[in-house]
């Protein structure tokens, strides 16, 4: 019954997955940097899971929602489906980000790069992480939630931009910073086999207590 | 008689509108009409059946089963038809069939593609590009493909020709033929039910005003009129409500010896009510 209600949700929501597309447009640009060549990547397979969390979303918007509830599937199956779908749609970014570095002329990037171990659990961190705070959020409060959600980002970039540019706040950009180190230093830890453990288990434990919840609010939603 | 429906003390909250204490069942091989006014509830009942909202209170079972608990055993045995369907608009007809097909274990393919062909379905066209009418059309070849064995309708005929509402309930009135199905059909086009209802289910502002055969409510159900001055306490007492115009009044009575003794040696017409002569006149003051 999974493989009915994934493979739904792929049929239904191939034109919107296809929506990642113009990202690739960014990634080709991207492949000619140095600094950005291996975060494109990251960042496709991220986009790409952001993507297909929307689609409860895309439900609502369309209406659709009751209607495929009423298929003969529980919305446990229905949950479960989306975060493969979101795996699926963050995976296939990936490969099409790998065959570009390796097909592009200007790409700095080498293929054999974005496919080491280090770099792909990095980038199934990223992702998971991604899915596993935006899927309860999107159940429960549909295409407003994900507006909400990234619009709070967008606004907390800028007030950070503005502190910095204009009253000179260093520490303002120094959470930034440190995320990005942090991603920096997972990244390079992510050959030792303990971290690699502790990164799988801290991302194995995210997702069951996002699918957790995300079913305990599906099951408990009025249609 | 074995019920395919059964509600009972069924009891659902919304912020400004409650449904409270519902209880009716529907036998197999019967069709059940579910009427009431805008807002009266039924589209709430239909979703409760379905299991698309929980009840509050009460219980519900549904061939046998909650379809809480045996959510994917009670949908399997259901059709459903929206009142206003929405799928994917830019998917076909063909296209939506093939993803709701492998839900189903008795999912009929010929019987679809022979609905598809009766009901003159398009099914090349894009769902969106389809007429309201042709949507529901769809909605109900899916709907009778997998061998249901509760239909429920909400709203269906609304937005279908004269011509093919007729045959939808011509059609209805043969599967629930054979003893094994049974329809629940939400709509405030009494009409329909008149033809084909064998039981009819009435709520009113959330409430089950009541839920009995066709013929105990042709049994029991009048309308009276007569001039507004022989509306006294007595008569008042025996209608359930009653519209009061310059020349005579109209009102429904579920007592008819009552009013025939209050209005002994006066003028008056009493006759069988209608469906829809008891959804007007039902609590309307008296």
């Amino acid at each position: 019954m999974l493989r009915n209600a994934l493979r739904k949700d792929l049929l239904l929501n191939a034109r919107h997955l296809w929506g990642i597309l113009p990202w690739f447009l960014w990634v080709a640009y991207a492949m000619s940097e140095p600094d950005a060549a291996r975060m494109t990547a990251v960042g496709a397979a991220f986009v790409g899971s952001l993507m297909a969390t929307t689609i409860a979303a895309r439900e609502d918007k369309l209406r659709t929602a009751a209607t495929l509830a009423s298929l003969p599937v529980s919305r446990r199956t229905l949950v479960e489906a989306r975060y493969l779908v979101a795996f699926i749609a963050g995976a296939a970014a990936y490969v099409v980000v790998v065959a570009m570095a390796a097909a592009l002329p200007w790409s700095v990037q080498r293929a054999a790069e974005l496919v080491e171990l280090k770099t792909v659990l990095l980038t199934l961190t990223l992702a998971s992480a991604a899915i596993a705070v935006m899927m309860p959020l999107v159940i429960r409060f549909g295409m407003i939630g994900v507006v909400v959600f990234l619009g709070a980002f967008q606004l907390l970039g800028v007030a950070v931009m503005v502190a910095f540019e204009f009253f000179g706040m260093r520490s303002a950009v120094g959470v930034f910073s440190a995320v990005r180190r942090g991603i920096v230093a997972l990244h390079r830890g992510l050959d030792q086999p303990v971290v690699i453990l502790a990164a799988l288990t801290a991302v194995a434990l995210a997702l069951w207590a996002s699918c957790r919840l995300s079913v305990f609010l599906a099951e408990r939603r009025d249609l | 008689m074995d019920p395919i429906l059964e509600l009972r003390g069924v009891t659902k909250h919304y912020p400004g509108f409650s449904l409270r204490d519902v209880s009716f069942s529907l036998p197999r091989g019967f069709v059940c009409g579910l009427i009431g006014p805008n807002g009266a509830g039924k589209t709430t009942i239909v979703k409760l059946v379905l299991g698309l909202v929980r009840p509050e209170a009460g219980e519900l079972r549904v061939c046998g089963d909650d379809p809480v608990t045996a959510e994917r055993a009670v949908k399997d045995r259901i059709g459903f038809v929206h009142e206003v369907p929405a799928y994917y608009d830019h998917l076909r007809v063909g296209t939506l069939a093939s993803i709701v097909r492998p839900f189903y274990s008795r999912w009929d393919q010929p019987l679809f593609e022979a609905l598809v062909r009766e009901f003159e379905v398009p099914a090349g066209t894009r769902f969106g590009s389809l007429s309201r009418g042709t949507r529901t059309k769809a909605a109900l070849a899916l709907a009778l493909a997998h061998h249901a064995e509760l239909l429920v309708l909400d709203e269906p005929t609304a937005g279908l020709d004269p011509v093919f509402r007729r045959s939808l309930l011509e059609r209805l009135a043969a599967y629930v033929g054979d003893g094994r199905c049974s329809v629940l059909f939400s709509t405030h086009v009494t009409g329909d039910l008149e033809r084909m209802a064998d039981y009819v289910t009435f709520v009113r502002d959330g409430r089950l005003v009541f839920s009995s055969t066709r013929e105990e409510l042709g049994d029991r159900w009048f309308v009276v009129r007569g001039d507004p001055r022989l509306l006294d306490d007595a008569v008042r007492r025996s209608l359930a409500g009653v519209e009061i115009g310059p020349h005579a009044f109209t009102g429904l009575t579920g007592d008819p010896a009552a009013i025939r003794r209050a209005l002994a040696g006066h003028e008056a017409v009493i006759e069988a009510a209608t469906l829809e002569d008891i959804m007007y006149y039902t609590g309307r003051p008296c």
